[in-house]
């Protein structure tokens, strides 16, 4: 029986291992990241305390300070400074980590400041003997007014004690523990006296923050308390200088590390791999590992999945009656279905070489690299997270721009983020790579196909950060973001983690993608298969007249009578109408209705084709990529997926768009459309007309 | 026929899905991408 409920707020500085601790107390597996920006928002969660109270434990983005300048740093304050909100904690929790205690105390002095219960917790405890660290716990939690739970979320332990400390918040101090107000003693004396019955620090926030609380309005502050911008900020440095001095007369005494014993091999891997030449030696190394090794892992599971929906579509047609509902599974459906699972091994693998770099510590040092060459480029490295994050999917990257501070480099973030290679344009490359570039070695060790798509991946990352520049001049920033980035510990990833990255984001990939696909491939099965007028109606007459004493054989006849009547079918019309302007790009009128389809999602692309290219084909059992590969232009009699439009169509995928909630999420964003439609419109004409002169000069 | 009717209601709820997931999107409570698929499919 529950007795009580509570509401916990976990708050704390990026990459202290707040949503391990999260997950720790509430039982869920939410992402564990490691590399900052991870949480956006706040996340909800329960757990059971001991005297049967019950804790909703609430997961706030995390906060270097409460001096916020971003969105998701505004969601920690506006809840810690309204009561009236049903989420409002009875404890704090602040997670810090002990090899960076000094600079994590920061927020918990302020925190400390607002009178509610805090709990320090110290986490990664398990690696102080390793560094050489000693805490004198009794000394920090008398100096810091509060109680103190030394824990380690990875390995689990101190989790009951932390549990038992949260049981017990009302016996923990409430009193600051320190007085910050000594920074300008007049000045906080006479806003005191004017709002006796508020907290001080609270109207120093509102008053330095863009934030209201209760009844009180900044504009009654304004006036005779509001100062200008400039001492504003000078005042928050002396308040920041103020709290690190306390915090460094504390850590003097309460925490010792004895240099002697730390066994620090960090320092010298550090040095090597944000080396200025050496540490991009050694990140092109590691991502031309990671595709070929999509590329030569996959091809087993590939074929399997490919062949066995071939079969499967073959034997559907043999054995079930004959009739509408067995073409649309064995011709529609099942090529639909089997066009998007077949990628699950090389997304698979993608993920897993993603979760391991984030895992292990070395994705924070990819972002310390690529900072630097951002800069060049008018960005911070603020911007270097949603790039690397959009990997994945645009989408929340494009969330993450909510870290970056200043409002046109968010933008400009926002809008080159579309360019890096996501995890839907994977499908699309890996089949056109597969049927265009040779599967041959370079040098003997270098498989081309897998190189071919490293370079996708860079030509992406390219254009992002040459728009991010052109956007710069034309915009004209002038502001710059700072950029601190924490360079987590290298920690050996944790199996559960990187399985539960890879099967969730494989999961989302076939789940969220697969029925879009399903009811596209059932509409385009009709399409393709119904069609107006005499001449789809008359086909098999029509072809008899043609070939009248040609002698050709009843398979030639019908294979002519199916491509004449997938010719004049609602999807043939449509794309015939349609190809004027996709032909001088090397595509026929069957990829511009995949181009199209796959606005709603780019890897409905091969599902598409692999539906078309199945109607009127009855029992077949050949695979997708053998259809594609067997398609013949039939005018100039060459193969469709040639070298010249294999790469303009990949080049036209790795510019162009073709994501419906891309530019939702960009709308939402930015707050209007004029930003999405002008995105819109620049990738999909740039795309087109890269396409073009490609095509143009291999053909 | 009874392949018929099973065939057009399949392409009638199809139809309905595609309509209701793009112009018709629901607003997600949490948008966080954790665990879950983050919406752009």
């Amino acid at each position: 029986m529950i007795n009580q409920n509570i509401n916990i707020a976990l708050i704390g500085n990026p990459n202290t291992g707040k949503t391990s601790v999260f997950n720790q107390l509430t039982g869920l597996n939410q992402q564990v990241g490691n590399y900052p920006g991870i949480t956006v928002e706040k996340k909800i969660g329960f757990c059971k305390l001991p005297n049967n109270v019950k804790g909703n434990i609430l997961d706030l983005p995390g906060t270097y300070s409460l001096n916020a300048s971003s969105i998701d740093e505004n969601v920690v304050i506006e809840l810690l400074l309204n009561k009236n909100d049903k989420l409002y904690p009875d404890v704090a929790i602040v997670v810090t980590e002990v090899e960076n205690l000094k600079r994590n105390l920061l927020l918990f002095t302020q925190i400390k400041d607002l009178e509610i219960p805090t709990i320090l917790v110290i986490n990664m405890a398990d690696r102080m003997e390793y560094k050489g660290i000693t805490l004198d716990i009794p000394y920090l939690e008398e100096h810091l007014k509060t109680k103190i739970a030394l824990i380690s979320s990875r390995k689990g332990y101190g989790i009951e004690e932390l549990k038992n400390l949260i049981v017990s918040y009302k016996s923990i101090p409430t009193e600051a523990c320190l007085n910050a107000s000594s920074i300008a003693p007049e000045y906080f004396n006479s806003l005191r006296k004017a709002f006796p019955n508020q907290l001080l620090y609270k109207l120093w926030l509102v008053i330095t923050q863009d934030v209201n609380f209760l009844n009180l309005e900044r504009k009654e502050i304004q006036g005779t308390f509001t100062k200008s911008h400039s001492d504003l900020k000078r005042l928050q440095q002396k308040e920041t200088i103020k709290r690190y001095q306390f915090i460094n007369d504390v850590l003097k005494e309460g925490l010792q590390v004895d240099a002697s014993i730390a066994k620090d091999f960090r320092s010298k891997l550090d040095r090597a791999l944000t080396h200025k030449v050496w540490g991009y030696v050694i990140f092109f190394a590691i991502l031309f590992l990671i595709f070929q090794s999509i590329f030569e892992w996959s091809k087993i599971p590939m074929d399997f999945i490919d062949s066995t929906f071939a079969s499967l579509s073959a034997l559907t047609n043999s054995e079930l009656p004959a009739g509408v509902l067995t073409n649309l599974i064995s011709q529609g459906i099942i090529p639909g279905i089997g066009g998007i699972l077949i990628f699950i091994p090389q997304i698979a693998f993608l993920f897993l070489f993603i979760s391991i770099l984030e895992e292990s510590g070395y994705m924070s040092r990819v972002v310390f690299l690529m900072d630097k060459i951002m800069r060049n480029f008018g960005l911070s490295g603020k911007s270097v997270v949603p790039l690397i994050s959009g990997t994945a999917c645009a989408i929340p990257a494009i969330m993450a721009t909510r870290n970056i501070e200043n409002w046109k480099e968010r933008l400009i973030t926002i809008l080159v983020t579309p360019f890096t290679t996501c995890s839907a344009r994977l499908p699309v490359y890996a089949i056109i790579i597969s049927l265009v570039i040779p599967d041959t070695y370079v040098l003997g060790i270098l498989n081309l196909q897998g190189l071919t798509l490293m370079l996708l991946y860079l030509l992406g990352f390219g254009m992002a950060i040459f728009s991010a520049y052109i956007l710069n001049i034309i915009l004209k920033i002038k502001s710059k973001t700072f950029f601190v980035v924490e360079m987590p510990n290298y920690k050996l990833p944790l199996f559960k983690n990187v399985a539960l990255n890879v099967v969730e984001k494989t999961k989302a990939f076939v789940f969220g993608a697969g029925k879009i696909i399903l009811a596209i491939s059932i509409v385009l099965w009709f399409m393709a298969s119904y069609g107006p007028g005499k001449k789809f109606k008359n086909a098999e007459a029509i072809q008899l007249s043609k070939i009248e004493n040609a002698g050709i054989s009843q398979d030639e006849l019908d294979n002519k009578v199916a491509a004449y009547k997938l010719e004049n079918s609602y999807i043939g019309i449509m794309g015939k109408t349609i190809e004027p302007a996709i032909s001088p790009l090397g595509y026929d009128w069957k990829i511009g209705i995949a181009i199209i389809s796959s606005f709603a999602a780019r890897e409905v692309f091969v599902g598409t084709l692999a539906t078309i290219y199945s109607v009127g084909s009855t029992g077949n059992d050949d695979t997708i990529k053998n259809k594609m590969a067997a398609e013949v232009n039939p005018v100039t009699g060459k193969k469709i997926f040639n070298f010249a439009s294999g790469i303009s169509l990949l080049l036209f995928y790795a510019f162009a768009l073709q994501c419906a909630s891309t530019i939702a999420i960009t709308k939402k964003e930015t707050n209007s459309w004029k930003w999405p439609l002008g995105q819109l419109i620049f990738m999909s004409t740039f795309a087109y007309i890269v396409a073009l002169v490609t095509y143009q000069i291999l053909k | 026929m009874l392949q018929e009717i099973v065939a057009f209601a399949a392409l009638g709820v199809a139809v309905v899905f595609l309509i209701k997931k793009f112009f018709f999107k629901k607003k997600k409570k949490d948008k966080s991408c954790g665990g879950d698929d983050c919406g752009c499919h």
